[in-house]
């Protein structure tokens, strides 16, 4: 009785609200569609600029780490939070990206970087291969076998890689303007990383999202509701691994030099960690693990740096294992991540004082 | 004037079982064609045949004019084929908007990789009015997997619909749902047909609603076509009768 009564005031509702809200699917499409919203982001823009100006050198290098492994956990989330791939492999992406970029250094930088995006996508594409046959754990041992042999190649290709020296460059310079710290090859990394998100949020509003959340909640249904698997499998491994590419990219004209210590199955896990810490399928998800995953080591560091240095090796030891371990705890307590818990806050804030 | 779908002696083997035996039937356009069998007639497999699901080992399938042999089930679909399942298969993580924008994404598709507003907006545009028509906008929020069961069926439905396919494979669509959403759902599919020219073909066991909404049936039973042709027909064909009974007893 009740719910009949509900039902009708709803379908009433809807009608007239539909009506009104036709008029402004546009402005509902759009990013920012509010002032409010507009002015949020312009703000973001600007304290994202404002950064070198307002932070001494290292919490800027910080920052910098952080913002590029955020293009490359983006780049894993469209993948594993999108279609719902497992990859541990993004490591070796970055690792393309970066020697594919230390070869056009320089002046050349942000040209290298644009190759190291597009050598790895090339890569992506022949890794996504296997995803069109295999899943699940099959799957994440496959990418585990690209990983491996990608070091491999690091290791081994003296001519392209540099052996186990590995490759120096030299600044990135842009008009003239040596990027030779972070403060500065920040605004490079911004250049990069603030389309990047963009785009990516957009492909996961639009067709590519809805194609890669079908083949993720179940790809034979998917099949049969018009989407293209393989080529909706094979764009998120290539855009995953752009992704990762470009960050591999910066990374090394951040370093200023590229060795393949740089990119071990360690740091494919933190990826993956990034992704389900933060909150698999959004891109805000990918930005907060980035944050949390990148800051841990930081304040670790500076634990340990209180007690002593001999608890150094111990600590770098059990990281995977943490990471590990917070992987686990976060797909059983809150498979949403971050991004999840932050919704559930702020609902329950909103709700406050009543529970319903 | 050639049948929307015309199906040619399909047998279809699954070791030792014979799950279709050489099935022809024709559907004409605009028509509200029902199949209907006793629990493991072969239904199912037979829209999964059509839908590109399962290969037959023999017999063809035509539809709209093109022989849909060997053509996989995305491919059908994009001809003008759409289908929804007998276990609802939504998805349960996109929203209810996010799931019938997915079938409007077949009539304002464009590349995936590069979005355009103009057409994203009118697939939406488009998605919301078929939601509004199967009153589903006040849960275009939701994620579908969070909706009643009801609700979820609905969804399928509507996703289907946005693709505005030529014919549209229904298995067991009121299966599970209250008389008054029975009622409702048999609405919508009738205004759909009636707006968009829809052919229907739907696989259902309330023979009274098959009865009454139908212009054509297929009875099978052990993969075998006992019945072909109006509904009130079936009613007295001792070979229906003795099959229903048989399940009944
Ligand atoms: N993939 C499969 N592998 C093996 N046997 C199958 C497969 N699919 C269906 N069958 C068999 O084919 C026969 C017909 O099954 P089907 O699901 O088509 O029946 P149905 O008419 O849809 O039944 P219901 O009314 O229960 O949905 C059954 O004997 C079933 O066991
Ligand atoms: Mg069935």
């Amino acid at each position: 009785m009740f719910f009949e009564l509900a039902k009708t005031l709803t379908d009433a509702y809807s009608r007239r609200f539909a009506r009104a809200v036709r008029e402004t699917y546009a402005a509902d499409e759009a990013y920012a569609s509010t002032p409010l919203g507009r002015a949020g982001l312009a703000f973001l823009l600007l304290a994202l600029l404002a950064v070198p100006l307002l932070l001494p050198g290292y919490p800027v290098y910080v920052l910098t780490l952080v913002a590029i492994a955020a293009v490359g956990a983006l780049g894993l989330n469209l993948l594993v939070g999108g279609a719902g791939q497992i990859s541990l492999g993004q490591a070796a992406f970055l690792g393309v990206g970066a020697y594919a970029a230390s070869h056009l250094a320089g002046p050349l930088a942000p040209l290298g970087i644009l190759l190291g995006g597009a050598v790895a996508a090339a890569i992506g594409v022949v890794l996504g291969l296997p995803s069109l046959r295999i899943k699940g754990v099959y799957l994440a041992i496959a990418t585990m076998a690209f990983q491996f042999l990608a070091l491999w190649v690091f290791n081994n290709w003296e001519p392209v890689t540099g052996g186990i020296r590995g490759r120096n460059l030299p600044p990135a310079e842009v008009l003239g303007l040596e990027l030779d710290r972070a403060e500065r090859l920040w605004y490079l990394v911004l250049a990069f990383a603030v389309p990047l998100f963009f785009y990516g949020k957009r492909l996961l509003a639009t067709r590519a999202g809805r194609a890669w959340f079908a083949v993720r909640d179940n790809d034979l249904s998917a099949q049969v509701a018009g989407v293209n698997l393989t080529l909706a499998k094979l764009s998120a491994f290539a855009l995953s691994a752009f992704y990762a590419g470009i960050a591999g990219g910066l990374l090394a004209n951040l370093y200023r030099s590229v060795t393949p210590e740089y990119f071990l199955f360690g740091i494919s896990v933190q990826y993956l960690a990034m992704v389900i810490v933060g909150g698999a399928g959004t891109v805000l998800g990918a930005v907060l693990g980035a944050v949390f995953v990148m800051l841990i080591p930081e304040l670790l560091n500076a634990v340990v740096g209180a007690f002593g240095p001999e608890y150094a090796a111990a600590l770098a030891a059990w990281r995977n294992v943490a990471f590990g371990g917070l992987i686990l705890l976060f797909l059983i307590l809150e498979p949403l991540g971050l991004v999840g818990l932050w919704g559930r806050i702020r609902a329950y804030l909103r709700t406050w004082p009543l529970p319903y | 004037m050639e049948p929307l779908l015309s199906v040619e002696h399909v047998t279809l083997r699954f070791s030792g079982v014979l799950a279709l035996a050489d099935v022809s039937f024709q559907v004409p356009t605009g028509a509200f064609y029902a199949i209907i069998g006793p629990n493991g007639a072969g239904k199912t497999s037979l829209l999964n045949v059509l839908s590109g699901l399962y290969r037959p080992q023999q017999g063809h399938v035509r539809f709209d004019g093109r022989d849909l042999d060997g053509r996989s089930p995305q491919a059908r679909t994009r001809l003008g084929l759409g289908r929804t399942f007998q276990n609802l298969e939504i998805f349960r993580g996109m929203t209810a908007l996010e799931n019938v924008k997915l079938g409007a994404d077949l009539r304002f598709g464009y590349p995936a990789l590069l979005p355009r507003a103009r057409r994203e907006q009118a697939a939406r545009a488009w998605a919301e009015e078929v939601m509004d028509y199967l009153h589903l906008a006040p849960y275009r929020n939701v994620p579908a997997g969070r909706l009643p069961y009801g609700l979820q069926k609905r969804v399928e439905v509507a996703r289907a619909l946005a693709g505005r396919p030529k014919l549209l494979l229904l298995d067991e669509p009121m299966a599970g749902l209250a008389l008054e959403e029975k009622q409702d759902l048999a609405r919508y599919l009738l205004d759909a047909r009636r707006e968009w020219g829809v052919t229907l073909v739907w696989v259902e066991h309330d023979l009274r609603a098959v009865m009454e909404l139908s212009d054509g049936v297929l009875v099978l039973s052990y993969g075998e076509v006992l019945y072909e042709g109006e509904p009130a027909g079936a009613r007295e064909n001792p070979r229906v009768v003795e099959a229903y009974l048989g399940a009944e007893a």
